[in-house]
């Protein structure tokens, strides 16, 4: 009996499998919630129901797959997430959202967001580039390296143009290149080229009007309650209202009555926010914590630096994930569209996380001392 | 192998410290907004989706006596425009052109004002179904444009009785903001003059709301709370229409009669009609009168204008309670009984009439209306005949005797306050006294001093002295009642939804004049003779009734003479009192006696015939 157990446990991860388990249910329970109201509801959550069931299987596969293969197929990998990111524009594959070519499709169907699995082939990316250099980063033609593997995905998924996305790849970079044991007066360095960058990007005419309004709004939030600034005005109300415990699941005002927009995407925090209240908010955390310390975990424990940089790549993913969107919601960060991690609608990003998660178990089941 | 592991362990940390710091910063924003600000996010989610619409409440109707309506409620299409377009002047040409009417109208109402700032001002009223159509397919080239269903007053019969009906308009916030008006809201219609803000907080009714919960772009999706508006409810005043009616034509009659006749400034005038017993008032007209429909959805700056205009005549002021005259003979009536009640006269006393008195003095002569002299004449016909100097040397006498006593039996009567008719403005008019004077001249200290004349031109209605329409109606009415001058009043009752009186106006006296029955009587049989075969004889021939009356031509300074005549009847059994004013119309018995006599005919039911009458006197 603890022979089985401890055999499970060789190479199953369980903390890390129980808190996903829970996010997965908690993210289900609140979509649901968000969901009911439209017409279409059932058939949505059905579909969301679906995609988690990708998910397991993308898990499995990238469970069993050893990621030490991985290591060896740099060039097939940046030319295949090129492709990915691209895929979109190519005539007869594409299909747009909200001003976005976004969707890969084919004969009208739509299959999914290439730039969701993008973002965990350019986590192998940064991991296999930045391991190379075990852990010493010195050299500004080093640096350079790791910035022209981000430049590519960086540029492409800008021409989508997809700056929530560009902005993930980022901090991927940066998180890999953190651990990965670059210099730590670079990232003075970075901090200096991303401002500059957001002036260009500001003053150079990169952003659609709406990503400009967006931004000037995020800045001076009253400046423009029924327009730029409404979603954000309404996501605050939302979560604010709910106060210490909350509505109540499917009695959230602001969510049944229409006040939040992409109410179980982008804004799906803001639903958890006004139905559960600040107990949910504490119960959302505190999975999250219990998800980055198991990965921080794995990471620390991986038997090599490739695989324990892929862990890092995840864990800054994550991160930044939940730092924007819970932030746009509360007002904290921009409004971009990125959803959050396990619990947003969405199967391309469910699938995305899910198989992420197989990575980290894929790292944990090949551990040192296995 | 794994020595990356101790190398890179800062780095880790480092990594764990970020996230930490990101989920810690999440948490403290979530526990402001959730835990410290709840309250006030609460607050305006439930400002967001629940959205509190008031129904406004019918207003009750005005009815006459008979229950005949007078002011009734209709529901009728209007062009609204917001003012936040007011710039938008092409659109606004577009618009005056499907209403057809001039763009400076449209646009003086759009920029009203007399409104509250934000609220959709009224533009058109009563617009066609074509001008709806169109308006309703070309939406979006309005925009701020809108139709609705608008409830607005009704007045079935035009303008008459439009000085006691009163209008409605927009509340002021003058009158917002003075507190009185609990329960108002910038925008809401309420009564300006006249019954309709007299009775005001009868008219109005409760207005209902609905609590409704909204959804982000507005639609309702269902009523959290409800309560139906409760009707106003209907007034019945003691006018009755067809008085009112002849009230108002007689007075027109008069005035046509006397701007044919040589008196070309005759253009305003009064006429009451009251109750003797009760109080109750049958008619009041005021010449100029104005059309109350006008300020249906908010007059228009140039009909305000011309209603305000110098040399308007000021049509909206009820002449019968907010206009003081001299009422020159009239007022014989009061200083003769004034005189027998004192003994300072008497049915006895003979008085000899030479055409010009000089009881005060050579150089303060005065003379009789009529210059030839009325010979030796005795009260009864020093009434009957207006004889100036009869109520001279009466007059003269109260100046000897020094005690204001003229004025005190005045006041008995109620001259010179406010009867407090229920309508809006009643004023005082004035007695005149020794301690007015002498504060009104306070600064020309050589006319402080009273002096004989004051008295005497007193006397005879004259000098100082005013007295309102209503004053001489009511003064005339408590002859008839024993010297109980009742309080007028137009309010008969107030009914309920049934149509049932809730609540009925009580009779009451407003002053007692304790006169004894002996000078009663005498007055009776002097203003019965004025009728019957004094000044105001030829305005009565062939009347069904008899009728005790006194003309009066009054003095006014720069101004052709006022015409008075006030009367009661049937004289054995007194039911009604008239007043009747024409300024500058003349003679009294010549020109306000015929439109008396008409309004009589009516109460009395008695044919309504127009006489030409001739009066001389003053």
């Amino acid at each position: 009996m603890t022979s089985r157990v401890a055999g499970v446990r060789k190479w199953a991860n369980l903390p890390l499998l129980l808190t996903v388990a829970l996010l997965l249910l908690y993210g289900a329970v609140v979509v649901h919630s968000a969901i009911s109201g439209f017409s279409a509801g059932s058939a949505m959550f059905q579909r969301q129901l679906f995609g988690m069931a990708l998910g397991f299987v993308a898990l499995a596969l990238m469970w069993t797959l050893d990621y030490k293969r991985l290591e060896g197929w740099l060039g097939p990998l940046v030319v295949f997430n090129a492709l990915l990111i691209v895929s979109p524009r190519i005539p007869g594959l594409g299909g747009e959202a909200k001003g976005a070519t976004a969707w890969l499709e084919i004969a009208g169907v739509r299959l999914f967001q290439p730039s969701e699995p993008a973002k965990l082939v350019t986590i192998v990316i940064m991991a296999i580039v930045i391991s190379q250099f075990k852990g010493v980063i010195e050299r500004p033609r080093d640096v350079m390296r790791v910035l022209a593997y981000l430049a590519l995905p960086f540029g492409l998924i800008l021409l989508q143009p997809d700056l929530g996305t560009g902005l993930v790849f980022i901090a991927i970079t940066m998180g890999v290149l953190l651990v990965g044991g670059v210099k730590p007066k670079w990232f003075l360095v970075f901090a200096l080229v991303g401002v500059i960058g957001v002036g260009v990007i500001f003053k150079g005419g990169f952003l659609a009007q709406y990503q400009e309004d967006r931004l000037l709004v995020f800045i001076q939030p009253d400046r423009d309650p029924r327009g730029a600034g409404y979603n954000l005005e309404q996501s605050k109300i939302a979560i604010g209202s709910g106060g210490l415990t909350g509505k109540g699941l499917g009695q959230g005002t602001q969510s049944n009555l229409n006040f939040l927009p992409e109410r179980h995407t982008d804004f799906i925090f803001s639903v958890l926010g006004e139905e559960l209240g600040f107990t949910g908010s504490v119960m959302l955390l505190g999975l999250y914590l219990a998800l980055l310390m198991t990965a921080l975990e794995i990471s620390t424990s991986s038997r090599d630096l490739f695989g324990s940089l892929i862990a890092v790549g995840l864990i800054s993913m994550w991160t930044f994930q939940i730092l924007q969107n819970m932030g746009m919601t509360m007002g904290l960060m921009p409004i971009t569209g990125i959803p959050l991690p396990f619990m947003s609608f969405g199967s391309s990003f469910m699938i995305t996380n899910l198989a992420g998660t197989g990575m980290l178990l894929s790292v944990w089941a090949r551990r040192s001392g296995v | 192998m794994a020595t990356f592991h101790e190398r890179l362990k800062p780095r880790y940390a480092a990594l764990g410290i970020l996230f930490l710091s990101v989920l810690g910063v999440l948490l403290v924003r979530a526990w402001s907004m959730q835990v410290l600000s709840g309250d006030r996010f609460a607050a305006a989610a439930e400002n967001n989706r629940v959205r509190e619409i008031t129904v406004d409440a019918p207003r009750g109707r005005i009815l006459d006596r008979n229950g005949e309506p007078l002011v009734t409620n209709r529901a009728t299409l209007g062009v609204t425009v917001s003012p936040s377009v007011k710039e938008d002047e092409e659109m606004l040409y577009r618009l005056s052109v499907v209403l057809d009417m001039p763009l400076a109208d449209v646009l003086e109402r759009v920029t009203s004002t007399r409104e509250a700032a934000l609220k959709p001002r009224l533009v058109a009223l009563d617009v066609p179904m074509p001008t709806v159509a169109y308006l309703a397919e070309h939406q979006s080239e309005f925009g701020g444009v809108e139709v609705s269903v608008v409830p607005v007053r009704e007045y079935p019969h035009g303008v008459l009785a439009a000085h006691v009906l009163g209008y409605t308009g927009e509340i002021s916030e003058e009158s917002l903001n003075s507190g009185e008006m609990e329960g108002y809201v910038l925008g809401d219609l309420v009564g300006k003059s006249g019954a309709e803000r007299q009775f005001e907080s009868v008219l109005r009714g409760e207005k209902g709301y609905r609590r409704v919960e909204v959804d982000a772009v507005g639609s309702p999706r269902h009523v959290l709370e409800e309560a139906e508006p409760v009707a106003g409810r209907d007034v019945v005043l003691t006018l009755d229409l067809k008085v009112q009616q002849v009230a108002e034509e007689a007075l027109l009659g008069a005035l046509a009669e006397a701007r044919a006749d040589d008196f070309k400034n005759a253009r305003a005038g009064a006429a009451v009609a009251v109750d003797v017993r009760t109080g109750e008032v049958l008619a009041m007209a005021s010449v100029p009168t104005y059309d109350p429909a006008l300020f249906i959805g908010g007059i228009s700056m140039r009909d305000w204008e011309a209603l305000n205009a110098k040399d308007s005549e000021y049509p909206l002021n009820n002449r019968a309670i907010q206009a003081a005259y001299p009422p020159a003979s009239t007022f014989k009536a009061i200083t003769g009984m004034a005189g027998l009640e004192y003994g300072v006269t008497s049915l006895g006393h003979s008085y000899y009439c030479e055409g010009r008195w000089t009881g005060m003095g050579e150089e303060w002569s005065k003379f009789c209306w009529n210059r030839r002299g009325h010979g030796r004449i005795r009260f009864t016909r020093g009434v009957a005949d207006s004889c100036d100097v009869v109520f001279y040397e009466i007059g003269y006498e109260f100046y000897k005797r020094d005690r204001e006593e003229l004025q005190a039996f005045s006041r008995r009567f109620g001259i010179g306050s406010p009867l407090g008719i229920d309508l809006p403005g009643e004023v005082a008019g004035r007695v005149p006294d020794a301690a007015w004077k002498a504060e009104f001249n306070a600064n020309y200290p050589e006319y402080r001093q009273w002096l004989p004349g004051d008295t005497v031109n007193m006397a005879i209605g004259q000098g100082d002295l005013l007295t309102t329409p209503l004053q001489m109606v009511a003064a005339f009415a408590g002859i008839a009642n024993e010297g109980n001058v009742m309080r007028p009043h137009v309010l008969k009752e107030v009914l309920d939804s049934k149509g049932e009186a809730v609540r009925s106006y009580e009779p009451e006296v407003a002053f007692a004049a304790e006169v004894s029955p002996e000078t009663l009587r005498a007055m009776h049989n002097s203003l019965l003779a004025v009728t019957e075969s004094g000044t105001g004889v030829s305005a009565f021939r062939g009347f069904g009734a008899r009728v005790a009356g006194k003309t009066g031509t009054a003095e006014v300074a720069g101004k052709d003479d006022y015409a008075w005549f006030t009367a009661y009847a049937p004289a054995d059994d007194p039911r009604y009192a008239v007043a009747v004013v024409i300024e500058q119309g003349g003679h009294g018995g010549a020109v306000a006696a015929p439109a008396a006599r008409e309004i009589l005919a009516v109460l009395l039911g008695l044919p309504v015939e127009h006489v030409q009458a001739t009066d001389v006197s003053r």
